[in-house]
């Protein structure tokens, strides 16, 4: 495996690519940030929003998507305190914390924004926890569609255009796109990034789902797109993304960071609010790619000069193929099925760019150099066959 | 007066679409089918689909020479679809502009497969440098609406010197040498291609653009800058003449190509809507 010479990320990882001199493509993007007159940036976004504004106050001048982070703490933060009148719009997931229940909660209150909460049926998200887990390997498959559909449904009902969500997280991590790029939303990413290239339609008829209990899932038409003037914007694109800033905003509003520290990462103020985040769904990163939140975390740090590559790679070294107990209790309670179920699910999700069996096992190339097993394989031998390596 | 085009430049590298900055760094855009489809519905006036993947298969193993993938699916094979010609039977189904397909052709074979399997031009670049009497067969076995020639080309000493193999290894020809011959030999349009230019978005080469005015009867279709709707409009107002493509920006945006012919329609230019 090839891995970045400056940070920890391995050249499978989602969406990242590659310079000949072996730099990923999310450093370099983040080298780019030092470059940017983000002043100027600044205005541009302003000009925009205002151009949003709506006319005699008659309505939501913007819907700024939330969970109840410290980047959704700054979001509003920010919109408020240029004079706007922000809809805060959440997808609610069920798999809140109660630190992170606390903090949607606190988003609006604190800083007097009227909030838009949609829940969908508890039922209803068991079963999509169970079939996005058995189909794409991600239980959180239901959480990406909701966060990337219900604002845009709000908007299309409210006439409200303007969608603004927080970092591009494929560019910021991976480098997916270059700064200058700005990225907006579109279909083609809401289809193939943020859902896997899965649709909602795989999931009518499966444990009993049907069109109605998926209403919620259902993305505007481009018909719709265009008389509304749907557009979704990433914030970060226009101001510079400082995580720490933004929790020093957010707790001074009233967030909280976790209580306690998570079985998968050292930071505590990432990724707080649903409990699978950090958990399972991570977890399943690490299952197909072989890389988690350790990975994302350090990498991100390191670029921001905050640590060591060498620290870095000993945080991935802890963290990242840790099984994170409590929430994969959480999931294997909601769907009812066993540890062992799980694993021989897991399993056949593993990316044979990364992964191979041996003796049993699970091996793979670590970042500090050479290989590793990381536990038992529950693969059939028929599954296994596109495992074994020719020595 | 004919209208002028407005052409989305997609490059597939390794099994998925990349972004692309001075023919180095490769971006993941996504998956190889379906922006073709999101474009079509765009109405592209027609859209370049260009291999430019460097090795002929990659090693699954190792993973080393994959890009962005993207997918947790697990019916999805993580070997890539390299065959063009299956990427190109699957992209022509929902492709309903024409299609220009380029990158890896040696052969009139090569050109033969991709007509057989939906392309309706042919882009060539290395080949036509390496023999420049292919272009000539290819367009007298073809037909020379057919064949377009790539040209690339990089800024030396106040001259454009035409590049071959991914804009990698200098020729000895200018652009000007290089358009009157493959012009006598028959090509049929020529896609003229800025490295220098190519992913800074900081718009068009426009000395370039202005240079080629005038210059042969074929169409050209300039390519590599384009970072903003306005620059698309400065190249046409450099030469009427030229067709305007562009590869990233078309990525970044929904309806990306829609709110481009929109704004150059309210600029005054003749694009079809």
């Amino acid at each position: 495996m090839k891995y970045c010479s400056k940070c920890t990320y391995p050249i499978v990882a989602v969406n990242l690519t590659m310079s000949d001199e072996n730099v990923c493509s999310g450093c370099i993007t983040h080298d780019e940030k030092l470059e940017i007159d983000w002043e100027a940036r600044e205005e541009e976004f302003k000009g925009l929003l205002f151009q949003y504004k709506s006319k005699n106050d008659n309505n939501y001048d913007c819907i700024i998507p939330v969970s109840g982070g410290k980047d959704s703490h700054f979001q509003a933060w920010y919109i408020k305190n240029l004079g706007l009148n922000p809809l805060l719009v959440t997808y609610y997931t069920h798999n809140y914390s109660k630190t992170g229940e606390e903090n949607l909660r606190n988003i609006g209150n604190s800083l007097g924004i009227d909030h838009y909460v949609y829940t969908p049926s508890r039922k209803v998200i068991a079963k999509m926890n169970k079939i996005g887990f058995e189909m794409t390997g991600d239980m959180s498959w239901h959480f990406h569609c909701g966060v990337w559909t219900v604002p845009f449904q709000v908007g299309e009902k409210f006439d409200i255009p303007l969608i603004i969500y927080g970092e591009h997280g494929f560019t910021d991590l991976a480098g997916q796109y270059s700064m200058d790029d700005k990225p907006e939303f579109t279909k083609r990413a809401r289809h193939e990034d943020v859902l896997r290239g899965f649709t909602p339609e795989d999931f009518i008829g499966k444990e009993g789902l049907t069109r109605r209990d998926l209403l919620w899932t259902q993305y505007p038409s481009d018909n719709a797109i265009e008389q509304v003037g749907l557009r979704g914007i990433f914030m970060g694109n226009y101001i510079y993304w400082d995580a720490n800033k933004h929790v020093k905003i957010a707790e001074e509003n009233g967030f909280k960071g976790n209580p306690e520290a998570f079985e998968r990462t050292y930071r505590t103020m990432s990724n707080v609010d649903d409990i699978h985040e950090n958990g399972i769904k991570d977890y399943m990163k690490f299952i197909k790619f072989g890389y988690g939140r350790a990975t994302d975390h350090t990498s991100k740090d390191i670029r921001l000069g905050v640590m060591s590559k060498e620290e870095g790679i000993s945080n991935v070294k802890k963290y990242d193929h840790v099984k994170p107990k409590k929430s994969l209790d959480y999931f294997l309670n909601m769907v009812e099925m066993s540890e062992f179920e799980f694993d021989c699910i897991a399993d056949k999700f593993r990316d044979p760019r990364v992964w191979w069996i041996e003796d049993g096992l699970w091996w793979k190339d670590v970042i500090w150099g050479g290989v590793m097993s990381y536990g038992k394989c529950f693969l059939s031998p028929d599954q296994q066959s596109k495992y074994k390596r020719n020595k | 007066m004919l209208k002028t085009r407005i052409i989305p430049v997609l490059l597939l590298k390794n099994g998925v679409l990349v972004r692309s900055r001075n023919f180095t760094l490769h971006q993941s855009t996504g998956n190889y089918i379906y922006q073709v489809e999101r474009f079509s519905e765009w109405r592209a006036d027609e859209i370049i689909y260009l291999d430019i993947s460097r090795e002929s298969s990659h090693d699954t193993d190792t993973g080393n020479s994959v890009i962005g993938s993207t997918s947790s699916n697990i019916s999805k094979n993580s070997n890539k679809d390299n065959d063009i010609i299956s990427v190109i039977n699957q992209i022509s189904k929902i492709c309903r502009v024409p299609l220009t397909i380029g990158g890896g052709i040696r052969s009139i074979e090569d050109i033969r497969k991709r007509l057989a399997a939906g392309a309706d031009k042919i882009s060539i670049n290395t080949i036509a440098i390496d023999n420049p009497s292919f272009i000539k067969e290819s367009s007298r076995e073809f037909g020379s609406q057919c064949i377009v020639v790539s040209i690339d080309v990089k800024k030396e000493n106040g001259t454009w010197m035409v590049y071959k193999n991914f804009g990698k290894n200098s020729t000895n020809f200018t652009i000007d040498e290089w358009i009157a011959l493959v012009v006598s030999l028959g090509a049929g349009e020529i896609l003229l291609q800025s490295i220098d230019q190519d992913g800074r978005g900081n718009g068009y080469d426009l000395e370039l653009v202005k240079h080629v005015e005038k210059m042969v009867e074929i169409p050209i279709v300039v390519l590599g800058g384009v970072g903003d709707f306005e620059h698309l409009l400065d190249g046409h107002k450099m030469n009427r003449d030229v067709a305007l493509a562009a590869g990233n920006i078309f990525h970044f945006t929904e309806r990306s190509i829609v709110n481009a012919k929109k704004f150059l329609l309210k600029s005054g230019v003749n694009v079809r809507v």
